[in-house]
């Protein structure tokens, strides 16, 4: 790296009981950059995701995020050092409005980081403006998508990871998703995602690692991953 | 008339329901945003009351006297107020002291540490206002009585009748229009996720346990005027507590209210019902106040299993957490569970009858456990009431020398016929919940059998119990007795381990760890549940029966709450998930509270206190520790 990475991730080791799911996973994530992390299903993208936040205990390894090592922080204090976590599976709080789920989101403005409000995340998220008092649980999957990365801006991270965005939308969403990836990145927002789906991936990265069994098999730029058919064949084809 | 004192009840009920609904929605609040039933919610209640009485009383009345007409006011609910804050930090300090360190194990181990802060709150309330009934001062200006349709109603009552909604819409405020709140709610659906947008849930927790407790307090403080203070208070109004909080919907504070007014309604109802009799007993309305409100609580939940407004509760197993399977004794410990048996036939050879007398309790209590235990390890099924089947046989006996004048062994066999048709009534319920739910509807059927035998005297003598309930002539020597006991009871540990190992035991097991794959193979789940409750009840009764004779009597204690806490805590303490861990359990709890209550007055705080500390020190149990340490010792098991 020619440069200090904002998220450095070294040697990575994660268990689920006895299963060991990540192995040696290694990530640099430097300022600005929309990286990918692919893999097939269970290949341990939101395991890493996990771990790096917190929410699951490496067993071994060292995590660093701004010059800080956050190895086994609690997610509390790792989404106060600026590290924004969007899970796959959305978590939407399902009684709480719009503007609720954007309020247990919110955090003080933090230097070197996009600001956001409502009223500034409704301009990306245009869907959401006009249902603001909705309950999360009336919402389609696609407006869910849209308010949990909302509601994780409004802490105002430096560097957000996106666990598989496009999963299970229409077309159409997955369109408005990849435009406002390009415009968190046009904000100054670093993105880690974790993708399956490649033609989404390469809209909006830069960089790519590909994930196979928890250890880091590729990494190189979106484009030289396009050109390398025999690579994309081995690791992501179904 | 009767419309009018039709009136009177129903403004009573608002009354009541207000204080019922300020405690349960502090338990509400508190449990869906930590997932702890908190046993001491009661405990809270009772500590407010006290506090306030002391308040009231060392606030100097001319200190207030500059306020002039207001002074005995504020005075009077400055001291109520005080009261629910200084409640309102000891439940901070129980938080940070033990809940805390907790948080992370399995949820029976965090009730039994909450029944563990029950004890200490009684001693330390004992100790410091003594075991007298306190009567504490009426509320300035609201001594009189209003008259409503030509009948008296205590103004103080008006006001509480107007506190309840009151709190209600600031508790609404509270959680709708401040940031704390939309925090609190959003925790309640998904904490963890709460945690990764950068909330402290260390603080919530605090603030949540801060804010039950005051309301709990607040609850207790206000009953002031209403009613003499008692040591008896934290558990008399627990178990109505849980009732409302499980018809209401655990979290769901507006349930809470709806469920406090339909509970305290349909109790001042009962108190207009004319007494009626059956089988020449007269059964007096009046007095059985607590089973309509757990005949409501078990409709409730059959149609809406998660109560009125609540809803189903997010998987508490967390994946990966399998129970460890059960395996049969290795040749050297059988070696050592003969020895073990051998040594006991000796002990009246060795010591006098008071050993001899605890031997036998002990004997009756591993079966007791072991019965509980069957049910809950393998069943999956925590019991909160066992003490009810184990009463249940005790009353049997007792009920057979009364009015049959039977010998023993008419009323030892009569023991099981009744426990088991308990466990077959009320596991008919209990077996389409789960989880908490499933526990508080055990509590409540085990509230329902004390309320009958504590309230219908002509029955079942009531508090005064039963006496004389002596074994026959040839088992009267204790030595004897005690080898009656030990084998009764060793046969029926033993059978019941059969049972765990035998088919249907793999069934009630299967049935525990994935309902829906047992069902697949064509395991009738429920069923299965059901005759294993059942049979869990019998072996319960037999235990009663033979501690109704070795005792010489009954008493309703058999049947409380406290009793079927300890049954549980000898369980945990053993370990849940090992086949000999109740064995282990019942003989170090029973023989450590023997001691305990030889040793010092205050025998309960200290039992609290080491239950916490067991708790804290061994969330799998005595006997699920060794079962570790064996097998290392062994060489890593397998």
């Amino acid at each position: 790296m020619d440069e200090a990475a904002l998220l450095d991730v070294a040697g990575l080791d994660t268990y689920y009981g006895r299963a060991h799911i990540l192995a040696g996973v290694e990530l640099a994530i430097r300022r600005g950059e929309v990286v990918v992390l692919l893999g097939r299903n269970g290949a341990g993208k939101s395991t890493t995701m996990k771990s790096v936040m917190g929410l699951v205990r490496p067993a071994a390894g060292r995590i660093e995020f701004d010059g800080a090592d956050i190895t086994g922080a609690p997610p509390h204090q790792v989404a106060r050092r600026g590290l924004g976590y969007v899970p796959e599976d959305r978590r939407i709080f399902s009684d709480l409005s719009v503007m609720e789920n954007l309020e247990v989101g919110r955090q003080r403005p933090r230097e070197g980081a996009p600001s956001w409000s409502p009223e500034k995340l409704f301009e990306i998220f245009p869907n959401l403006a006009a249902m603001r008092a909705r309950p999360g649980g009336r919402m389609s999957g696609g407006e869910q998508q849209m308010l949990t990365i909302a509601r994780t801006l409004m802490g105002n991270p430096r560097l957000i990871l996106l666990d598989e965005p496009s999963e299970g939308l229409a077309p159409v969403i997955v369109e408005q998703m990849a435009k406002a990836i390009i415009r968190l990145k046009s904000e100054g927002l670093t993105v880690l995602l974790s993708e399956q789906n490649l033609h989404f991936a390469r809209l909006v990265s830069d960089r790519a690692y590909i994930i196979e069994k928890g250890r880091i098999r590729y990494q190189g730029t979106i484009a030289a991953l396009m050109a390398d058919e025999a690579v994309r064949a081995q690791y992501l084809s179904v | 008339m009767v419309v009018n004192s039709l009136v009177i009840q129903l403004l009573n009920g608002l009354a009541s329901a207000s204080a019922l609904f300020l405690v349960a929605s502090g338990l509400s609040i508190i449990f869906g945003v930590t997932r702890i039933v908190n046993f001491a919610h009661g405990s809270f209640y009772m500590l407010g009351a006290y506090v306030a009485f002391s308040i009231t009383r060392a606030l100097p009345v001319e200190a207030f006297d500059v306020l002039g007409e207001l002074g005995p006011h504020v005075r009077f609910w400055g001291g109520i107020a005080t009261a629910a804050l200084v409640v309102g930090l000891v439940g901070i300090a129980i938080e940070i002291a033990v809940l805390r360190r907790i948080y992370h194990a399995p949820e029976l181990f965090q009730l039994l540490a909450t029944f563990g802060i029950v004890l200490i709150v009684q001693d330390a309330t004992l100790a410091i206002w003594g075991p007298e009934n306190l009567v504490g001062p009426r509320a300035p200006g609201l001594r009189g009585a209003v008259y409503i349709l030509d009948q008296r109603f205590p103004q103080y009552e008006l006001l509480l009748i107007a506190i309840g909604p009151a709190m209600l819409g600031l508790l609404w405020l509270l959680f709708h229009r401040t940031r704390w709140g939309t925090l609190v709610r959003a925790a309640t659906l998904d904490r963890e996720m709460v945690a990764a947008l950068g909330v402290d849930q260390r603080k919530l927790f605090t603030g949540v346990f801060l804010l039950g407790a005051a309301l709990a307090g607040l609850g207790g403080a206000l009953q002031l005027p209403r009613e003499t203070l008692n040591l008896q208070m934290d558990l008399s109004i627990i178990a109505d507590v849980f009732v409302v909080t499980v018809v209401g919907g655990m979290g769901s504070v507006v349930g809470a209210y709806l469920a406090a007014l339909l509970i305290a309604e349909l109790q001042a109802l009962m108190l207009l019902a004319p007494p009626f009799t059956i089988a020449g007993i007269e059964i007096a309305f009046a007095k059985l106040t607590l089973i309509p409100s757990f005949l409501v609580m078990a409709a409730v939940l059959i149609v809406r299993p998660y109560g009125l407004l609540g809803r189903p509760q997010a998987a508490a197993r967390v994946a990966g957490a399998a129970e460890p399977v059960l395996r049969l004794a290795t040749p050297e410990l059988t070696r050592i569970g003969l020895a073990a048996l051998a040594a006991l036939a000796l002990l009246p050879l060795a010591f006098g009858d008071y050993t001899v007398a605890v031997a036998t309790e002990i004997a009756i209590f591993v079966l007791f456990t072991a019965s509980l235990h069957f049910i809950m390890g393998p069943g999956g099924m925590a019991s909160f009431g066992h003490a009810a089947y184990f009463g249940l046989g005790a009353y049997a006996c007792g009920l057979a020398v009364k009015y049959w004048a039977a010998p023993m062994g008419v009323g030892l066999a009569f023991a099981p016929v009744l426990a088991g048709l308990g466990g077959l009534l009320f596991g008919w319920f209990t077996v389409r919940l789960s989880g908490v739910y499933l526990a508080m509807l055990t509590l409540a059927f085990a509230q329902i059998v004390w309320s009958i035998v504590f309230q219908s005297d002509a029955l079942t003598g009531g508090d005064n119990g039963i006496r004389g309930v002596w074994p026959d002539e040839w088992a009267r020597d204790k030595a004897v007795y005690y080898a009656l006991a030990v084998a009764l009871c060793i046969a029926g540990t033993l059978l019941l381990r059969r049972i765990i190992y035998a088919p249907f035991g793999y069934a009630l097991r299967a049935g525990r760890d994935s309902p829906l794959r047992a069902e697949a193979i064509g395991i009738d789940v429920r069923r299965v549940q059901w005759i294993a409750f059942a049979v869990s009840a019998l072996f319960a009764g037999i235990a009663g029966g033979l501690f109704a004779y070795l005792k010489g009597s009954v008493f309703p204690t058999y049947v409380s709450i406290p009793k079927s806490v300890d049954a549980l805590v000898r369980v945990l303490l053993g370990g849940v998930q090992t086949v000999s861990g109740p064995i282990v359990g019942a003989i170090v709890f029973t023989g450590l509270e023997e001691q305990l209550a030889r040793a010092t007055e205050y025998w309960r705080a200290v039992l609290g206190v080491v239950i916490i500390l067991l708790v804290l020190a061994f969330p799998e149990g005595l006997a699920g520790f060794a079962q570790r340490r064996w097998e290392r010792w062994r060489g890593g098991g397998e």
